[in-house]
């Protein structure tokens, strides 16, 4: 038996990019890969929704797919501030960029958040190509 | 003081067995929870026990890779911020509530209370720190403080369970959850609270054993078979272990206007501190004596009353010989001869909630008529002279029990435990 130790520290990947490998369907890691390399907005916006719909809490709500850009992320789709906090971390992992509080504030609904993401990644090129 | 407290709940995930079936035939068999392990991937450490925690996986620091059984279903929003031991202490609760006949939505008025044990997560502190440093503090983890820190049990559970009485953690090593277990009898006593649920749990793993290594605590025997022999001339240190424990203590009235099975009365407590090191216990057990005495006071019984002691002992040298002469001086000294057992030669030391988890233990031997044996031990130690140390599980029902616990900084605590009437 072997106790537990960090994957992360001996991989050098980090946690999102584990976690996508892992965890998402091969769809959205091939998407991910390609906006990696491409910067094709529309890869980027089916890992967004993808990660959005992933870290929505379970209670009840489940929009149809792909949920539509009208819905508020809080009132609709059920996020907390801590799953709203969540998400934003895991893009910023992922795609290497930094969201600040004011910019997560103006946040709403789901076509912001799709809007948002493109215009920080737009004005933030990867500094290194995905591992 | 009119108000009594009850044991009407137990859960468990431990190294002996992840529920009170497997537990009770463990403590009658003296079948051990120990495993080899290689912490860290290093064949090289001498450190090559613990006792290990079975049918559970949560060797990432993301809940998304955890394994565990399927008659657990966690929502994200509760797994998100949870630390390993923190999965562990859920299940323990689930466990508990069920055997004591509440539901969920019965922990929320207010009459509810909740106080844990834990040495946080060392695991997931360094991950989310590593992780800090590497991003040069850029960004972090969102639930990495409330996942990770000291404290993280209270946090999750509470906010699992809608719990609205009192809520706390406390921090004393060893002897972290007898703490909590004993305040929240004086909560019930005050009239504070109803019922108090008190949660221990700890993870195995390198962050959370290992750094006893460094201390020269933990045994380098390397058989899982012999590495933790409490009271025995060839102990060498202890055997980390993990899991976690729930107990369930509720207002007497309370219980048995609900018609719940007690498992025995929790009659008093009592802790004093040995003043004296840091790290080691006083070597005649000074602190350890004097709070068996005030245990013994509180609950209104005298040393020959006591028929069994569930030991603290935990496989160390100098540690187990305090403890000895402190039984010695308390019981032996006064013609008692209670029953001793250290049950951690089954169960390795699980740190922080060992207090919480031998009181359990004293709960089912009560509430089942046995006295767990000393798994192990073959030639005792000689301050054990005139203590009366079963080699087997004995088939007689113990009366009333003491249970000890002792800390770093000379903390000891002792709970009395009393069969209820029928």
């Amino acid at each position: 038996m072997t106790p537990p130790h960090s994957p992360s520290a001996s991989s050098g990947r980090n946690d999102a990019v584990q976690t996508l490998d892992r965890h998402f369907p091969p769809e959205i890691r091939a998407a991910y890969e390609r906006f990696m390399q491409t910067r094709v907005p529309a890869d980027a916006d089916t890992v967004v929704l993808a990660i959005m719909l992933d870290h929505m809490p379970e209670k009840d709500r489940r929009p149809s797919t792909p949920p539509a850009d009208t819905l508020t992320l809080v009132a609709d789709l059920g996020f907390d501030s801590v799953a709203i906090a969540e998400m934003v971390f895991f893009l910023e992992d992922l795609f290497e960029v930094r969201i600040s509080n004011d910019e997560i504030l103006r946040v709403r609904t789901v076509g912001d958040l799709r809007a948002f993401v493109r215009q920080k990644l737009d004005a933030s090129p990867p500094a290194n190509p995905p591992a | 003081m009119s108000r009594h407290a009850v044991v009407t709940g137990l859960g468990f995930i431990t190294s002996i067995g992840n529920d009170r079936a497997a537990v009770t035939e463990s403590l009658h068999t003296l079948r051990p929870g120990l495993e080899r392990v290689e912490f860290l991937g290093n064949p090289s450490l001498a450190v090559k026990v613990a006792g290990t925690i079975k049918d559970f996986t949560v060797d990432s620091p993301s809940w998304r890779d955890w394994r565990y059984p399927a008659r657990y279903t966690l929502p994200r929003e509760a797994l998100r911020s949870l630390p390993p031991h923190g999965l562990y202490a859920i299940c323990a609760v689930e466990q508990a509530l069920a055997d004591s006949g509440l539901a969920a939505a019965d922990l929320t008025d207010g009459g509810t209370g909740l106080y844990c044990a834990s040495a946080g997560s060392a695991f997931l502190l360094h991950h989310h720190l590593a992780h800090m440093h590497a991003v040069r503090g850029e960004r972090g983890n969102p639930m990495g403080v409330v996942a990770s820190i000291a404290g993280t049990l209270n946090f999750n559970l509470a906010a699992n369970y809608g719990i609205r009485g009192a809520v706390g953690g406390f921090a004393a090593a060893c002897a972290s959850s007898s703490h909590a277990l004993g305040c929240a009898l004086d909560d019930i006593r005050l009239g504070r609270q109803t019922r108090m649920l008190v949660v221990g749990a700890e993870e195995v793993n390198a962050e959370t054993i290992l750094p006893f290594a460094a201390m020269r605590a933990l045994s380098t025997n390397p058989d899982p078979a012999t590495a933790s022999r409490p009271f025995d001339q060839q102990r060498d240190g202890f055997v980390g272990a993990g899991g976690a424990v729930c107990l369930i203590l509720e207002e007497a009235e309370s219980a048995r206007k609900r018609g719940v099975p007690i498992y025995a009365e929790f009659a008093g407590w009592g802790q004093a501190a040995d003043g004296f090191n840091v790290a080691v216990s006083h070597p005649d057990g000074a602190g350890l004596a004097e709070a068996i005495r005030r245990a013994l006071a509180d609950a209104g019984v005298k040393p020959a009353e006591i028929g069994y002691v569930n030991a603290h002992a935990t496989s160390t040298p100098a540690g187990d010989r305090s403890e000895a002469l402190a039984l010695g001086a308390v019981f032996t000294k006064t013609g008692a001869h209670p029953q001793v057992s250290s049950t951690k030669g089954l169960t390795g030391h699980p740190l922080s909630m060992s207090g919480v988890m031998e009181a359990a233990f004293c709960a089912l031997a009560i509430r089942d008529g046995f006295i767990p044996g000393n798994a192990n031990l073959v030639s005792p130690d000689e301050a054990c002279a005139g203590l009366s140390l079963p080699r087997s599980t004995v088939a007689a029902a113990p009366g009333i029990v003491l249970n000890n616990s002792s800390g770093f900084g000379g903390s000891n605590v002792c709970h009395v435990f009393k069969p209820t009437k029928a």
